[in-house]
């Protein structure tokens, strides 16, 4: 499946849960997609999407938090498995779009296309709910399934790349601001 | 007020209740009393960028929080600080147990924590050093304000002249 199909699947199916886009071409078709309130551009924080999504998830008990991270990240703070488990937010729905290289740098593979298994990662750090998926069916179940039930979740999702759109003119100061507003609590 | 409760009343006049840390043994002090605290929700983590993520992602749906590490995990912020915090205007309280001054025997803690006010200068960031009780409310409840006012995160550095470094009596 291609990576801009598998986010275009998340879309029409999250509703108004916030999401938090990895850097580089998630962030980039993300944007291009929907440009939602609810969606928080990372452009850069590398190995830090899954982190920023557990606080979001522990700032908001009472909504469902969709994390759109990349294999090159989550290689960069796989501890970061283990805090969310240990934290065991219900409401966190991890998704790891595993295209297998650091494809914003030139296509370089990662460890996941050689010998790593983020999936089996996860379940190792003692994330209870985890799902390795490769088809765009496969996916919509997990997702839907992750944004029914408890979690925390984290999707594995087997994925290829596609040409990114432009780049999107973002203020990453507005966008922080525009995201915060969705939320209830006070803006300070 | 002891050192310790003035910083654990500090964040709590100021609504911080999300506490994300490298634990250390100064540091741990304060961590251990908040522990047992159910004003706040405690995140040890494995890295204290990792730490600063968290915090960045609670400030973005609306909570406050504070990051507690020593000065030898300080290095790993580097990346959090220049990519997240700075460019969106992410404020934390950050709270920097210090090694490597009056007391230290690793010379392995030096170089680390000399270097620390450069790196905050370099950033653009600012922080105090903490180094007298009989101040430290005031200046923590000014940093506080500080932080959220400027939305930058503002380093709180816990001199061993205040908490009597790594070897004092806990």
């Amino acid at each position: 499946m291609l990576r801009v199909d598998a986010i275009k699947a998340v879309l029409e199916r999250v509703g108004d849960a916030p999401i938090v886009s990895n850097l580089g071409g998630t962030t980039f078709h993300l944007h291009n997609l929907q440009d939602r309130d609810a969606n928080l551009y990372m452009w850069g924080a590398m190995g830090l999407t899954s982190s920023v999504g557990l606080g979001i998830a522990l700032a908001a008990p009472d909504r469902k938090v969709v994390v759109m991270d990349g294999d090159g990240s989550l290689l960069m703070n796989l501890g970061s498995l283990g805090t969310i488990a240990r934290q065991s937010p219900a409401n966190l729905v991890h998704i790891v779009w595993d295209n297998h290289q650091w494809a914003g740098t030139g296509g370089q593979p990662t460890h996941t296309a050689v010998v790593t298994d983020l999936a089996a990662v996860a379940r190792g750090a003692g994330i209870p709910k985890v799902a390795a998926v490769s088809t765009l069916e496969g996916l919509e179940e997990a997702f839907d399934q992750a944004m029914r039930e408890d979690g925390p979740w984290c999707i594995v999702a087997d994925v290829e790349g596609s040409d990114n759109p432009d780049r999107p003119d973002v203020s990453i100061e507005e966008n922080l601001q525009r995201f915060r507003r969705t939320f209830d609590r006070p803006a300070s | 007020m002891a050192w310790v409760e003035q910083i654990i009343q500090g964040l709590k006049d100021a609504g911080v209740d999300l506490i994300a840390y490298v634990p250390d043994g100064v540091t741990w002090r304060v961590l251990r009393e908040m522990e047992q605290d159910p004003f706040f929700h405690m995140i040890p983590t494995t890295r204290e960028e990792e730490a600063i993520g968290i915090i960045s992602g609670a400030y973005a749906a609306g909570r406050r929080g504070a990051v507690f590490m020593q000065s030898s995990g300080f290095g790993n912020t580097i990346n959090a600080l220049a990519t997240l915090n700075i460019p969106y205007r992410i404020p934390f309280v950050l709270f920097v147990g210090m090694r490597g001054g009056p007391g230290e025997f690793n010379l392995a803690q030096v170089p680390g924590a000399r270097a620390i006010p450069g790196i905050l200068d370099a950033l653009g960031l600012q922080y105090f050093h903490l180094t007298r009780e009989d101040e430290l409310d005031r200046t923590l409840s000014g940093v506080i304000a500080l932080t959220y006012a400027g939305r930058l995160p503002v380093a709180n550095l816990l001199s061993t002249l205040l908490t009597g470094g790594r070897d004092a009596p806990r």
